[in-house]
Order: C-alpha cells, then sequence, then structure tokens
C-alpha cells in the first residue's frame, strides 16, 4: 500500500515538476521538446508493457499510436465532438482495434508474433495510404485539428496545451505503473520469465496477454492523440514501421528492466536526433555511429546497467554486513 | 478492383506468358535477397536486418566495377565478392558480438549499420540518382515466345539467379562444408566440440548470404536506379518472402519468392492499389495457421 | 526489491529525469532575442537526407548563390543574411518540430520551407499559429494556396503550381495529339497525391482542349518502387497511341531503362513532365526518341544571357547542375530578398507579406522576364510553362512551345470553381 502512494507521490512531484517548466519562463523550444517526448515516451513506455514485462516483442505497435492519431484528428475535424470527447472516441477506438488484432496475435510466441504485429500494422498503414478520401492519404489530415474550448480550457493557447499534455502524460504513467506494480503486473512478469509454468499454475495466458496488448495499445493512442495535437495534423508515418523501430530503440537505448527506462531512451534518442540535426548535415551517419557505441559498448540500456551495478552493490554491501556479522559472531564464539 | 481484366488476361496465351515471366523476374531477384536472408537466420539465428544495405552496396560496387572495367560480368562478379567479404567483416566485427543477445539489439545494431552506409554511399556516390544501362552484350531486342515478350537480359537474370539458387542449395545439401553447416545450424557448441572452427564457418555462413545479396544488386543494376536508401524498399518484401517460406528453408525462399511474384505480376493487373496489402495478408495468414512457413522447421 | 531499494532506484529515476531535463535544456539555450540589427536569420526546413536527398541539396544550393550574392553585395542596409538548414528527412511532424525550433530556438524571423508537399501542409500549421512570414519553395500541391481553408496570410508559394503545368501541358499535347492522330491515351505515375493530382488534371486538359483523347489504361506505381515490369507489361497491353507520366527522378531513371527493354517507347507517343530535369536527362543510358517533356530547368529554357550566366554560376559554386527546384527556390530567395529591402531590413511577418503580396520580379525564369506573385492567393503566375522535345545530349531540349499564360488564367479561375475553391 505504501508503494502505490509513494508512486503517486513521485507522479504528483514529476508532475509538478513539468508544470515549472513554462513557470520558469523556458523558451517555447524546450517546452516543444518535451511534448515531443511525452508523446513518444508513451509510445515507447506502453511498448515496454509488452516488452519488458511480458517478452513480447511487437514490431507493430505503432498501428496503435496512428489509430488514436488519426481517431481523434477525424473526429475533431469533423466538428461533432468535443476535445474529451474526441479523446475517448480515439481511445475506445483503438481499444477495440487492439482487442481484434490482439486476438488473432498473441497466440503466437516470439518473431512470429513480431512479423504478425509488423504484417497488421502495414496493412493499417495500406490503408491510411489508400483511403484517400477519408484520411488524406499521403498527405494526412490537413488543415490543422480545430481546438474548441472546454470546461474554460483553451487548447490553442501553447501554454494550456503543454498544461494539458503534462496531466494527460503523467496520468498515463501513473497508470502503468500501477499495472506493472498490481499482482496483474507480475503476472506479466511470469509470463514473460516462464509461460509454461504460469499456464500451469493455473492463469489463463492468452487472456491476460491480450488484456495487456489492449492497456498498451491505449496508453500508445493516447502518445498519438498528443503528437496530433502538437503538430495539429496526423500522417502516415505515424503508423509506419519505422516508428515501431524508433520505439524499441527508444526501450533498447533507456533500458527495458527499468520502469523509467523507455523514458530515457526516448530522452536520449529525441537528444541525440535534435543535435546531430542542429549541426551536421550528416544526421545518419553520426546517429548511427553513436548507437554502435552505445550498444556494443553497453550492451545493455543504461538505465538497466545502472541498476545492475545498484542492485550488485546492494548485494555486496549486504554480504559484507553478513560476513561481519559471521566474523563477530565467531570473535565472540572464540573470547 | 478489375477481375475482369484478369479474367481476360488468364484466357489470353500472350499475357500468360508476359505476366508469367515478369512474375519470374520479380520473384527470382526477390529469391537472390531472401536465400541470403533465410540462409543466415537458419544457421546463426540471426535477423540480418542490414540485408538491404548489402543489396544496395552490391548495386553501387557493380555500377563502379563497370564504369572502370567496362565488362559487366567482372562487374558483376566483383561486386558479389567485394560485399561477402564486407558482410564477413560486418559479422566479424559487429554481429558476432551481439549473438547471444535478444533479437531487438541485432535489431539495433543492424539499424546501426544501415543509417551508417546510407550515408556512406550518399557521401562518396552523392545523392544523384545513378544509372547504369543496358551493357552492350544484352542490348537485344525482346525475345517474342508464344504472343509473349520477354527482355533477354531478364532471361539471363531469372537463370542467373536460380542457377546461384541451385548451387547454394547444393553446397548446403551436398558438400561437407555444406554438413559442417547445417550441423552448426542445430548444434553449434557440439560441432565445435568435435573440434571444428565454429566460428570460421559462422562468417563463412554470413560472406555467403552477404555474397548473394551483392550478387542481387549487381544483376538490378542495370535496369535500375542507384539511390542512397534503395536497400529499404527490398527489404520488407525480402522478410515476407522469408517468412512465408519459411526461415531457413532456402527451397521455402524459392517458393515463396514465385508466389509473391505472381501475386504482384497477376495483382497488378486484377487490383493494382491493394498488391501491397494482399501482400501483407498472405504474410499474415502463414503466420496464423502456419507460423513456420510453407517449408520451414517449427521453430526451436 | 524491498521497499527500500525501490525507493532508492525510484529516486534515481527521478533525479535520472531531472537531469535529463537539464540537458534539454543545454539543447534550448535561449533565443537572443535579435533586435533589427545584426544578421537576418532565415531558417529552412528541407530534406538532406534519404531517397530525396537531392531535394534538399538542389534547393540548399540554389538559396545560398542567392544570398551569398547578397551578402558580397553588403547585404541588406548593411546586415548578412543567414541560413540555418535542417533536416527534417521528409517526416511531417520532423518538419513541424524542425521549424518551431528554427523559429523558437535559433532565432530564425523567417522560413523559407524547402520541403515536399507533405511535410509542407505541417509547415503550414506551424506558420498558421507563429505569424513569420514563410515561403514555399518546392511543394506543387495546388491546394496548398488554392484552398480558402488552408490560406495563411504570411504564407507564400514561389514553386511551380500542379493546376498551371496541367493546363499548359495539356494544351501542348492536345496539339500533338492531333497532329499525330494520338487517340488512346495510357498514364502511368505514381501512386501518391502529386502523382494522381498531376496526372488526372493533365489527361482532364488534355481532354479539353482536344475532345478525340480517352484514357484507356492507367498504372499506378508506388513512388520509390523499384520494379516497374508489371507496369510496363500492362502498358504493352493496353497498346495506347501515347502514354502520360509523372513519374522524377530515379524512379523516372529506372523505369525509362526497364521499359526500354521492352521497346515501349517504339510503339507508342511518350509525355514524361519531369524527364527534363538535369540528373534524369542526363542519367538516362539509353534515350528513347520521341519523347517529350515538360519544363522544369534547363539553361537554354529560355534561352537568354541571364539565364545561361545564372546556370554556369550554379554549376562552378555548387558543383552540380540545377534542379527544377534550384529555380523555385532561387525564385522564392529572389521574392524575399526584395520584400526585405522595401521594408527596410524589417522581418516582421505582416509587413514583409504586405511587401511581397503582388510583387513583381525581374528574373530569367519568367515568362516575359518576370514573375509575378498573385495577390489573391499568395502564389507565382507568369514562370515558364511549356513542352519540348526530349534530347539525350546537349541542350537536353529542342523546339521548346512556351504555353500562354491567358488561357491557362483562364481555365484555372473555373478549375478553382469546380473545385470548391472560389472565394
Amino acid at each position: 500500500m505504501t508503494s502505490r502512494w509513494r508512486d503517486l507521490g513521485l507522479a504528483g512531484l514529476g508532475l509538478v515538476l513539468l508544470l515549472l517548466v513554462p513557470v520558469f519562463g523556458a523558451p517555447p523550444a524546450i517546452r516543444d521538446f518535451i511534448m515531443f517526448g511525452m508523446a513518444y515516451g508513451l509510445l515507447a513506455m506502453s511498448l515496454n508493457l509488452l516488452i519488458g514485462y511480458t517478452g513480447l516483442v511487437s514490431f507493430g505497435h505503432a498501428m496503435f499510436f496512428a489509430a488514436g492519431a488519426y481517431a481523434f484528428g477525424l473526429a475533431m475535424q469533423s466538428g461533432k465532438f468535443s476535445i474529451p470527447g474526441a479523446f475517448v472516441l480515439a481511445i475506445g477506438f483503438t481499444a477495440l482495434m487492439a482487442l481484434i488484432i490482439g486476438a488473432i496475435c498473441v497466440r503466437l510466441n516470439e518473431i512470429y508474433f513480431a512479423f504478425l504485429t509488423l504484417a497488421f500494422q502495414m496493412l493499417f498503414y495500406n490503408i491510411i495510404l489508400g483511403w484517400v478520401s477519408f484520411t488524406g492519404g499521403d498527405q494526412g489530415l490537413m488543415g490543422g485539428i480545430p481546438r474548441p474550448k472546454f470546461l474554460g480550457i483553451d487548447l490553442a493557447d501553447r501554454t494550456q496545451l503543454y498544461v494539458f499534455c503534462s496531466v494527460a502524460f503523467v496520468a498515463c504513467i501513473a497508470v502503468l505503473r500501477q499495472i506493472v506494480t498490481s499482482p496483474f503486473g507480475y503476472t506479466l512478469r511470469m509470463i514473460r520469465d516462464n509461460q509454461e509454468r504460469a499456464a500451469f499454475l493455473g492463469i489463463n495466458v492468452t487472456m491476460v496477454k491480450l488484456a495487456c496488448f489492449v492497456m498498451s495499445a491505449c496508453v500508445a493512442a493516447v502518445g498519438g492523440i498528443l503528437l496530433t495535437l502538437f503538430v495539429s495534423g496526423a500522417y502516415p508515418n505515424f503508423g509506419f514501421w519505422t516508428t515501431s523501430g524508433e520505439a524499441i530503440f527508444m526501450i533498447l537505448l533507456g533500458g527495458s528492466n527499468v520502469f523509467l527506462g523507455p523514458l530515457v531512451g526516448t530522452v536520449i534518442l529525441r537528444l541525440l536526433n535534435d543535435i546531430t540535426v542542429t549541426y551536421t548535415s550528416h544526421t545518419e551517419l553520426v546517429l548511427g555511429i553513436v548507437i554502435l557505441v552505445l550498444v556494443l559498448g553497453l550492451r545493455k540500456g543504461p538505465l538497466d546497467l545502472l541498476a545492475e551495478r545498484w542492485e550488485n552493490r546492494r548485494q555486496a554491501k549486504a554480504q559484507a554486513v553478513r560476513d561481519a556479522a559471521d566474523k563477530d559472531a565467531q570473535t565472540g564464539r572464540d573470547a | 478492383m478489375d477481375l475482369d481484366a484478369l479474367l481476360r488476361c488468364v484466357g489470353m496465351t500472350s499475357c500468360v506468358v508476359t505476366q508469367l515471366t515478369s512474375g519470374m523476374i520479380i520473384g527470382m531477384l526477390l529469391f537472390l535477397i531472401a536465400s541470403g536472408v533465410t540462409l543466415i537466420f537458419g544457421v546463426l539465428n540471426v535477423i540480418n536486418f542490414a540485408h538491404g544495405s548489402l543489396y544496395m552496396i552490391g548495386a553501387y560496387a557493380a555500377w563502379t566495377f563497370y564504369q572502370l572495367t567496362g565488362s559487366y560480368f567482372v562487374s558483376a562478379l566483383g561486386a558479389a565478392v567485394a560485399v561477402g567479404v564486407l558482410g564477413v567483416l560486418f559479422e566479424r566485427v559487429l554481429m558476432s558480438k551481439v549473438y547471444g543477445s535478444n533479437v531487438l539489439m541485432q535489431l539495433l545494431v543492424c539499424y546501426a549499420v544501415v543509417l551508417i552506409s546510407d550515408d556512406l554511399i550518399k557521401i562518396i556516390w552523392g545523392p544523384v540518382p545513378l544509372s547504369m544501362g543496358m551493357p552492350p552484350e544484352f542490348r537485344l531486342p525482346p525475345v517474342r515466345f508464344m504472343g509473349g515478350v520477354i527482355p533477354p537480359f531478364y532471361i539471363f537474370m531469372i537463370l542467373a539467379a536460380m542457377a546461384i539458387g541451385l548451387l547454394l542449395w547444393l553446397v548446403i545439401g551436398r558438400t561437407r562444408f555444406g554438413s559442417i553447416v547445417r550441423a552448426a545450424a542445430i548444434n553449434g557448441p557440439m560441432v565445435s566440440a568435435l573440434g571444428i572452427r565454429v566460428n570460421l564457418y559462422y562468417a563463412a555462413v554470413f560472406g555467403i548470404g552477404s555474397a548473394l545479396a551483392g550478387a542481387a544488386g549487381a544483376l538490378a543494376a542495370p535496369v535500375r536506379s542507384l539511390t542512397p536508401g534503395m536497400g529499404f524498399s527490398i527489404l520488407i518484401e525480402s522478410f515476407i518472402v522469408t517468412v512465408i517460406g519459411g526461415m531457413g528453408s532456402i527451397v521455402g525462399a524459392f517458393a515463396a519468392s514465385i508466389i509473391i511474384g505472381l501475386t504482384r505480376s497477376f495483382g497488378s493487373i486484377g487490383f493494382p492499389l491493394f498488391v501491397d496489402g494482399v501482400m501483407f495478408l498472405i504474410m499474415a495468414l502463414v503466420l496464423i495457421f502456419k507460423p513456420s512457413g510453407l517449408f520451414g522447421r517449427a521453430h526451436r | 526489491m524491498t521497499s527500500t531499494e525501490s525507493r532508492r532506484a525510484s529516486r534515481r529515476q527521478v533525479l535520472k529525469g531531472a537531469g535529463a531535463l537539464a540537458a534539454a535544456g543545454l539543447v534550448g539555450a535561449p533565443a537572443i532575442s535579435r533586435a533589427q540589427t545584426g544578421a537576418i536569420k532565415i531558417g529552412v526546413p528541407t530534406i538532406l537526407s534519404g531517397r530525396v536527398a537531392i531535394l534538399g541539396q538542389s534547393s540548399v544550393g540554389a538559396l545560398k548563390m542567392s544570398f551569398d550574392k547578397l551578402n558580397a553585395e553588403g547585404g541588406i542596409n548593411g546586415r548578412k543574411i543567414e541560413m540555418v538548414v535542417r533536416d527534417s528527412k521528409g517526416a511531417p511532424q520532423e518538419a513541424a518540430k524542425v521549424t518551431r525550433d528554427l523559429i523558437n530556438n535559433d532565432g530564425c524571423q523567417i522560413i523559407i520551407d524547402a520541403e515536399a508537399s507533405s511535410a509542407a501542409f505541417a509547415v503550414q500549421e506551424v506558420i498558421r499559429e507563429v505569424g513569420v512570414l514563410c515561403i514555399h519553395t518546392n511543394s506543387e500541391t495546388s491546394s496548398l494556396t488554392a484552398d480558402p481553408k488552408l490560406y495563411v496570410p504570411t504564407a507564400f508559394r514561389t514553386a511551380r503550381q500542379g493546376i498551371h503545368d496541367a493546363i499548359g501541358g495539356g494544351d501542348y499535347a492536345a496539339k500533338v495529339a492531333k497532329a499525330k492522330g494520338l487517340k488512346k491515351w495510357a498514364t502511368c505515375s505514381p501512386d501518391y497525391a502529386y502523382g494522381r493530382s498531376n496526372t488526372g488534371e493533365f489527361m482532364e486538359y488534355a481532354k479539353y482542349f482536344d475532345g478525340n483523347i480517352t484514357v484507356v489504361e492507367e498504372t499506378w506505381p508506388k513512388l520509390f518502387q523499384p520494379d516497374y515490369t508489371e507496369v510496363v507489361t500492362k502498358l504493352l497491353n493496353a497498346k495506347a497511341d501515347a502514354m502520360y507520366s509523372a513519374l522524377w527522378g530515379g524512379d523516372l531513371v529506372a523505369f525509362i531503362d526497364q521499359a526500354n527493354l521492352y521497346a515501349l517507347f517504339e510503339k507508342q507517343a511518350s509525355f514524361m513532365v519531369n524527364l527534363g530535369d538535369y540528373g534524369v536527362v542526363d542519367q538516362v543510358k539509353q534515350f528513347p526518341q520521341g519523347v517529350y517533356s515538360g519544363g522544369r530547368y534547363n539553361r537554354t529554357v529560355p534561352p537568354t544571357p541571364e539565364n545561361e550566366a545564372w546556370y554556369q554560376e550554379y554549376v562552378k559554386t555548387q558543383k552540380s547542375k540545377p534542379t527544377n527546384w534550384s529555380w523555385e527556390n532561387a525564385v522564392g530567395a529572389q521574392f524575399l530578398i526584395e520584400a526585405l529591402k522595401k521594408t527596410n531590413g524589417d522581418t516582421n511577418g505582416k509587413k514583409l507579406a504586405e511587401a511581397i503580396k503582388g510583387a513583381t520580379i525581374k528574373t530569367p525564369f519568367g515568362d516575359r522576364g518576370s514573375i509575378t506573385m498573385r495577390a489573391e492567393d499568395n502564389t507565382t503566375i507568369n514562370y515558364i510553362i511549356g513542352y519540348g522535345l526530349s534530347l539525350s545530349k546537349e541542350p537536353y531540349i529542342s523546339d521548346f512551345k512556351m504555353s500562354p499564360w491567358e488561357p491557362i488564367l483562364e481555365l484555372e479561375k473555373q478549375w478553382k470553381k469546380k473545385q470548391g475553391y472560389a472565394t
């Protein structure tokens, strides 16, 4: 129980820190960086629920990112929904989509699951591209996203948009944290570590995987909505396999075994991206070299490494304490 | 959707011949590339996401050698060998470090290599699309066969790809080298315990797989436009073929390439806007009903 | 994990997060607000990597040439122009973010948007919000300026407009069709917004000018598709008299190489609007005979000394040949420079927009030596439109016929009404 309150407290602290950014007069560039980071961060964090906690490697997660983005964008452009209404609609649509696709995919294991999610993602992408009259095809949703006021909040104002995104972001992270620290979350880890044993213990593995799939899809959809609000449009490459790939890199660069690892990975990748774009036209070369150095040098995500070293140091300390206690006991006996 | 056009075509021999050959053209090139992917996966249990880059380097190498020597055959051979050597280097220096890690680390390493090679190609050869042109040996009028039309270069390309595929199948199936490789695919440490330096064989397999990609690039160079990033498009298709055919099966790759080739060629008449969608649908169906692919063994 | 360890670990997480935010702060160094002194910074989002890298290279080349020349002459009242070029890799959301960063982070007061069409729409939304001056130099999609819903008062376009090209091209094609009896037409264009609208509009106006023209076959290869075999065989089967294609760049080179194998060009006349560009026309190895190309950029079109001088200057300074994108960017730069001279260096979006609206510049790329920025929809008119016969060597085009602008403008009005764009 205490850990839940602690987590919520930390979430609140995080939210306060985020909200202080515009208050302390940080330039809009930082706010833009953070908002971009929040959208992609949700994509990466939600994917890690599948990869890091359940052991389900999905190559097609970006389809839910795109689904949320397009559903929200189309709902707002139709003029028939308020922002909260469109928000709920987009998440609902994505949940339904995940339910259907997940029911087919979660029965497969490992690399086959990965390729099947990829196949579905590319099917979805081709539909977005092909249905030009509805989705705008390769040009995406043009003309901007209308932002009518709701509850006195006006999302056309960049500061209010930032606050809204921060709240949505922290709420989703808190939800993910609750999932991960709940008994359901430990069931996920059990499935990751030994699926057969979990089944023998009476767990309906397929159902659990499906539930996890749908939940992570919903969080990814929120990320898509945030990105749509930020760029005032939705584009097909939100659902292209390279976006799924980016999410995987964010997880790997940050660490898949620590809860906030993917978020750190998102920040690292976005920073790398922004810095290389600023200083060189050879963005691909620099990015590739940096990734190689990180991967071959570290072999794991930095947070994973730190967590491991922390764990080792803690165990070493605990061992030292035990050795000292043994020694005392020994000297005590000798005396 | 234009299914009447499709039915009409199937009724005419000339159309059937033309579309069959066009399907083979697409399919055989895909087969060369996919065979490399499936070989590397079958033996090393590694998905080489950088395979498209090897194809691209093969094409650019062939172009450069052709400018220097003027002989297409020398250039093609040279390109295949060059990319094979590059593949061995790539394996020894980078891929072997992530053999044991999970597939995502391998993906990351390959992606980094893709980025680097794309940019290096752009720096060395420039961003302007390059064209090799048809070598003079093949500047012949198209061959007429049962009313259909087939350019001579494509006949060469199909035969070359089939020959290479057959050679590969024989080497893996019938030679000592091949049996060691197959044994290493099943149980590497055991082969090593028999006193064989398994790492050399791993490197050789990667080299062969890469040379296949390089050969594909060299075969494609006269009829394609060379741009940095050209490896991208064939990468996804080669994975579709590998999955449908069965990962690790060369025969599967052959069958699946032909299926995809025919889907593309007949599909462009019957359902031109859904061809990509149909390909992914086939892949999805195979994964749902027979995940190990048409000819693959159940994945260990 | 016991509660103490997890508390420590999560404290670490919070610290990590704060550290990351601080690092982000290094990136977002506060933009020093430049008063109306100091260098004039112009942000240029474009594509510098991947398959379309040539777009960015030729756009930036032309811009650099124009601004270097201006700076050598003393700049604007002594203030030099500084370009800040960023690669968005063609992804629209990156283009939007890059544009915002250029304005917020790098202190750019003006944006020259050298993005391709889909990203141009994303940049347009940023400009709508921020209100700086923006010139789109590469996007040919008509709706960017034609659709009143997308209108932004400080955004202008100096790229050619699809509908103008289509009307001019259709007129030319109809004349050739009547002369040579080309009744049955086939099309082969990339399956995306540009390819579809360009081809659809061209055939519509070809049919308008010559009622005997019918479209018997349409093929839509995917953009960047490497293999055109099935498209070529379909075209062969169609047995058309003529073909139109909006393929461009490397795709067009590959298509021609592959179609040559089937001797496709011997069987029909071909109209390929994008063939005339350097980088394509001089790359095709087996050049087909009797192929017509639309006017892209060519040193002999128009055959004036000013054009030749610009070409020589570009080749000398940029070490490559200019493309269609190059002249469009040069025109954009010139409009901007003249507007800055009018406002005396004031970079305020509204003031610059007023100076550009309706302006006319003298330029070698204009129909009669000049190009005008039409006030009603912020897009250019009177640039060179036309078709000619493509050649395999210098000057790469012959018998170039310039399309007259009066009929183009008239038909454009009707087209706008039909699309529902009339204001």
